[in-house]
């Protein structure tokens, strides 16, 4: 598939999904849509520093969540308009990222995982007991917040988009750039690329802080939808399973992956969860499980390794 | 001051407790590098055992202990054996994965078959306290406590005593050298994760005589155990009986001196600064890659 095409066949299906809504979906169908592409934003906000740089963030709700806190408590209390208010979540999720990122992003392998893992557990507990302890009447603990009733569901359709999007397009450029380039090296072998004059702990920051900040926007967009947020709902280890799960299910690393890792799940779920609650984790759970030992790279890897060996037989 | 002391021997009785559980995670962490997602719904196995065999045969608590043992060794046996051996050799990361996966299933499983139910195993001698000049001792906690300590001497006793074991920590130092000496690595890495489901099945037993059991009790044990683990070194097995009881004594501090809701949040901050200032544990012994 050449670039010209490639191109055609994206700006053909942004053009789709633009449109579609108004060729009279069904309301539901707009809903499912929205949360779709707010999962694709998710999961690609995890595949930018895991799937590039190798090392596994367990603690991606803790962005998320702060996202989300900050957007709900200057709307709700200060009035701010929601889009001021969801880039400020951003802004604060990127910045809260720098003094995490830098001490956790030296660590390795395991330890990193678990190291962010417990900065959004410590997140979460802060937000639920900070007014108790303080004895203030700030975060309302395990009350939540209550937000702005918002718009419908078709502003949250074009909002989802725009991000989904704007993930995908950074993780495009984070392919092809130099700054991609450096990421991948650190995947492969940190120390050979600090050799090769990598600045290692800058490239991993900034892929940490990016991913850090959408996670902030999204998060302040899911508040301002759900209306109503507590420590447990933002900060739910879960969503960062999820994440993971998705990015796997899809293929980690590749461009692709979250979407489609991302839309297959969102499905399934909706398709099973109404009528069998607790099957749709077991199901996860299988699928996970086959996942893993048959194809780790994900659907997208897969294809993407058969259809190199492809181009490979061709040229010879 | 009495306070005090009270609060410091809470704390020391629920390290014990925390110590026995977070063990086997250390071990499996130790030879196979394996970070056990799962390890949780290990605690929560080895509950249910003595539950229902409590609830419908009316066997006292203490006596299903071998039975959740062997029950438990044989079912991380065979998870090791026929499903996580083929990732073994992979990148870390498709272990944690997979072992993610199989918690769901487990996890799900269990609140499908059991519902969400809070359940408690009370018996006769359940609320018997010693009184000691003010300072009050649950009997039950100082029972599972004292077994608790010899779930972790006896693991230790196996590994650096027995064939079983030095075959183990070979594995774990070198498994290439290992294999070469004749060491069947992947049945050394089954009985491994047997021996670390059994040991971990018996503390989900003991917590069952004091604890409120339920289907999806598993993932706060898991983060649990990654705390103490991280504190007394991984894959160090006597650093869990440090972290454990570091830790259950600044839990039971934070909430005597504080608010009971901060103590998960101390708990947290100290694990973090603990894998930043010193990831090799409190005594320095543990594994860093």
């Amino acid at each position: 598939m050449n670039r010209k095409l490639a191109a055609l066949i994206a700006a053909a299906v942004v053009l789709v999904l633009l449109i579609v809504p108004n060729l009279g979906l069904t309301g539901y169908m707009v809903r499912l849509l929205a949360i779709i592409f707010l999962w694709i934003g998710k999961t690609g906000c995890w595949n930018m520093v895991a799937g590039y740089t190798g090392y596994i963030d367990f603690g991606a709700v803790g962005y998320f969540g702060i996202g989300s806190y900050v957007t709900a408590l200057l709307m709700a209390k200060a009035q701010v308009p929601f889009l001021v208010s969801i880039l400020i979540g951003g802004i604060v999720s990127g910045l809260i990222a720098i003094p995490i990122g830098l001490p956790t992003l030296r660590l390795k392998g395991a330890y990193f995982g678990i190291a962010t893992l417990a900065f959004a557990e410590a997140m979460k507990q802060i937000i639920l007991e900070f007014d108790k302890t303080a004895g203030v009447n700030f975060f309302d603990g395990p009350h939540g917040i209550t937000l702005p009733m918002g718009p419908g569901n078709l502003f949250f359709y074009y909002l989802g988009l725009v991000v989904m999007l704007a993930v995908v397009g950074i993780t495009y450029w984070i392919e092809r750039s130099k700054f991609g380039y450096g990421l991948r090296a650190i995947r492969e072998a940190e120390h050979a690329a600090e050799l090769s004059g990598v600045d290692t702990l800058k490239a991993k920051i900034g892929a940490y802080v990016l991913s850090a900040f959408f996670l902030g926007v999204i998060g302040g967009i899911e508040a301002y939808w759900l209306t109503y947020i507590t420590p447990h709902m933002v900060f739910d280890v879960l969503i960062t399973i999820q994440m993971v799960v998705m990015a796997l299910l899809g293929g980690i690393g590749t461009l692709f992956g979250p979407v489609v890792g991302a839309a297959f799940l969102t499905i399934i779920y909706e398709v099973l969860h109404r009528d069998f609650q607790y099957t749709y984790a077991i199901i996860v759970g299988f699928i996970v499980v086959v996942v893993v030992i048959l194809m780790p790279k994900g659907i997208v890897g897969t294809l993407n390794t058969k259809l190199g060996k492809h181009r490979v037989k061709q040229a010879q | 001051m009495q306070l005090f002391i009270q609060s410091l021997i809470t704390g020391i009785l629920l390290g014990g407790v925390y110590a026995a559980y977070s063990a086997g995670f250390s071990l499996i962490f130790g030879v196979m590098g394996v970070v056990n997602i799962f390890h949780g719904e290990l605690v929560m196995l080895g509950a249910f055992v003595t539950y229902w065999m409590f609830t419908l045969l009316k066997i006292d608590p203490f006596l299903t202990i071998p039975f959740s043992l062997v029950s438990m060794f044989v079912f991380g046996f065979l998870v090791q054996r026929y499903v996580i051996n083929r990732v073994v050799e992979a990148p870390p990361m498709i272990s944690y994965i997979l072992t993610f996966g199989i918690h769901l299933i487990i996890a799900y499983s269990a609140l499908w078959v059991w519902t969400a139910d809070f359940r408690t195993v009370t018996t006769s001698y359940s609320g018997f306290n010693a009184d000691i000049g003010g300072i009050i001792i649950p009997y039950a906690r100082l029972a599972t406590f004292g077994l608790a300590l010899i779930v972790v001497v006896g693991l230790y006793i196996l590994l650096y005593k027995s064939d079983v074991g030095r075959a183990i920590q070979a594995t774990a130092q070198d498994k290439e050298v290992a294999r070469l000496m004749g060491v069947k690595v992947h049945r050394i890495y089954a009985i491994t994760f047997g021996i670390g489901a059994a040991i971990t099945g018996v503390a989900g037993s003991l917590i069952a005589t004091y604890f409120i059991i339920y289907p999806q009790m598993g993932l706060p044990y898991t983060i649990i155990a990654f705390c103490v683990v991280v504190l007394g070194g991984m894959g160090y097995i006597p650093g869990a009986l440090w972290g454990g009881l570091v830790l259950g004594v600044v839990q039971s501090l934070t909430a005597t001196y504080l608010n009971s809701g901060l103590s998960g949040a101390f708990s947290f901050i100290l694990l973090f600064v603990m894998l930043i200032v010193r990831p090799a544990g409190i005594v320095g012994k543990g594994i860093v890659e």
